[in-house]
């Protein structure tokens, strides 16, 4: 029996690892940590792909070429990738009549019935892929259209990633010369490596619900996050900072305690880092915040502040409130100030900021905009407010026929109309610095 | 200060779909609900206490929604 042709396709915006997207599109050169997990099980079982990506291309004339003479393509599908997945699935059936098409990721979970109505989609890993890719890409026949990946009890339980797997960019991108390490997004500095300790973010917002669909797993050790780092700065450094991509890092307070006493002596080097955190376990936990401030470079702290309005917070079903935003802000703030007084330097809010919420006043968003400003020397990253599948709020305005928001596109920027009944153009001022007066009266908190 | 106190509530509207709210208790996400929905939606739906739903089981209630 011959061996099977197998090509991974890397989903992303056109020319994004050339170095041709949009200044901060940091979607568009993100390297993709499933794709290279599950290439990485199917290579250590002895099973060879190769792999294509959008991103490596100007346009789709460019890509097409890339689906000839294939048995069977794998694609990793977000929802915000659905729509480009469908045309792949279409193109490669029409290259390739008896080609297979398997497909996961989260818009698997969030969205089956979607993926299932897709005549060219063979098979659909719903949940994790990890321990059924091999079976799957196998014996593909023995599997339903639709089926259940098992879940992974630890992240442990994963090889360590093989990141020469990954797409290699192409000059000028700046991730060419970084590969397989990534370039810097304004966090830290290039080249950067990105993990991840954790798994699934354990609270419920209405906009998100991801533990309605990933089942938690035990966090990797704290040595094996510090070992991979000092591996890959041996192996392709010297690193300039890490990203560790959880959904919420600041959580699970001894194995962030065991963190701040290991990382400073056992890394190679303390690499500042981008990590996220909550406004209200900062407030629960402010001296453990504090210490890992400090101590172990936690240089670009992500938190999803959203809303400075109280209301809007409880729409969202955050369970924060503005004073838990407030208070986590004067904390890094102080702690900033301290810091550049010895010369340091004074560590930055990645700060989710989002707009739009159904029910917003516009009091609700002068507060919002007050609460940024009180942030020194923050990166905001904006938001207008997308009803996503899968998240209870998206799935009800869906039923209310209020959502404006395509099948095929789930992007969440601002600038894009995404509810009815929202005036966006009032957002589009505000963001322009049309209600200066306005937010200089409103009170935050 | 509360963490994760919240649960799911499946409210009954009088064209016998459902709605879904968050909160402490029952008031609690009617108030949550009354922020974004107008008065004569708030009106649509019934005093019949609400079903609590359990987070991982949200999927299987989206087809009931309105």
């Amino acid at each position: 029996m011959t061996e099977k042709k197998i090509l991974f396709v890397d989903l992303g915006e056109f020319g994004g690892l050339l170095g041709k997207h949009g200044p901060g599109a940091i979607d568009a050169m993100w390297q993709d940590h499933g794709l290279c997990l599950l290439r990485t099980i199917l290579h250590e079982a002895g099973i060879q792909t190769d792999i294509a990506s959008t991103r490596l291309c100007k346009d789709w004339n460019e890509f097409w070429p890339n689906l000839f003479g294939y048995d069977m393509i794998i694609m990793n599908v977000r929802s915000y990738r659905f729509g480009p997945a469908k045309m792949i699935a279409r193109a490669f059936k029409d290259m390739n009549p008896n080609g297979i098409v398997l497909v996961g990721g989260m818009h698997a979970s969030v969205a089956p019935e979607e993926m299932e109505a897709v005549e060219e989609f063979d098979h659909i890993c719903k949940g994790p892929g990890e321990k059924a890719i091999v079976d799957l890409v196998k014996n593909h026949g023995d599997f339903p259209k639709m089926f259940d990946g098992p879940e992974s009890a630890r992240m442990e339980d994963w090889p360590r990633m093989d990141r020469m797997l990954w797409p290699k960019p192409l000059p000028p991108s700046p991730q060419a010369p970084t590969y397989p390490l990534e370039a810097s997004c304004g966090w830290g500095p290039a080249p950067v490596a990105t993990t991840i300790t954790s798994r699934v973010c354990p609270f419920s917002c209405s906009f998100c619900n991801e533990i309605s669909y990933i089942k938690p797993m035990e966090r990797r050790s704290v040595e094996s996050v510090i070992d991979e780092f000092n591996w890959l700065d041996a192996e392709y450094g010297p690193l300039g900072s890490t990203v560790m991509h959880d959904s919420l890092f600041f959580s699970q307070p001894q194995w962030l305690k065991e963190f701040i006493e290991k990382y400073p002596r056992r890394a190679r080097r303390p690499w500042p880092y981008w990590a996220a955190a909550r406004a209200d376990l900062v407030r629960k936990w402010p001296d453990l915040f504090e210490a890992l401030v400090r101590e172990t470079n936690w240089t670009t702290v992500s938190i999803g502040f959203e809303s400075g309005s109280d209301k809007v917070l409880d729409v969202l079903n955050k369970e924060c409130t503005a004073e838990d935003n407030a208070f986590a802000i004067d904390l890094l703030n102080d702690i900033g100030d301290d810091l550049e007084a010895k010369g340091k330097q004074r560590p930055r809010f990645w700060a989710n900021i989002m707009f739009a919420v159904p029910g917003e006043s516009r009091e609700d968003a002068f507060r919002t905009m007050k609460m940024w400003r009180r942030m020194k020397d923050p990166i905001p990253t904006l938001a207008y407010y997308a009803p996503y599948a899968g998240s209870a709020l998206g799935y009800q305005l869906m039923a209310e026929g209020k959502s404006l928001m395509e099948k095929d596109d789930h992007q969440r920027y601002a600038g894009q109309p995404k509810v009815k009944g929202v005036d966006y153009r009032f957002y589009d001022d505000l963001l322009r610095g049309r209600y200066e007066r306005e937010i200089a009266e409103t009170p935050f908190p | 200060m509360k963490l994760k106190s919240h649960h799911i509530y499946l409210f009954t509207l009088k064209n016998g779909k459902k709605k879904l709210g968050h909160g402490d208790n029952p008031e609690h996400a009617l108030k949550i609900l009354s922020y974004r929905l107008t008065p004569e939606e708030m009106a649509e739906i019934t005093t019949d206490p609400p079903e609590i739903i359990r987070q991982p089981d949200l999927q299987k209630h989206v087809k009931d929604l309105g």
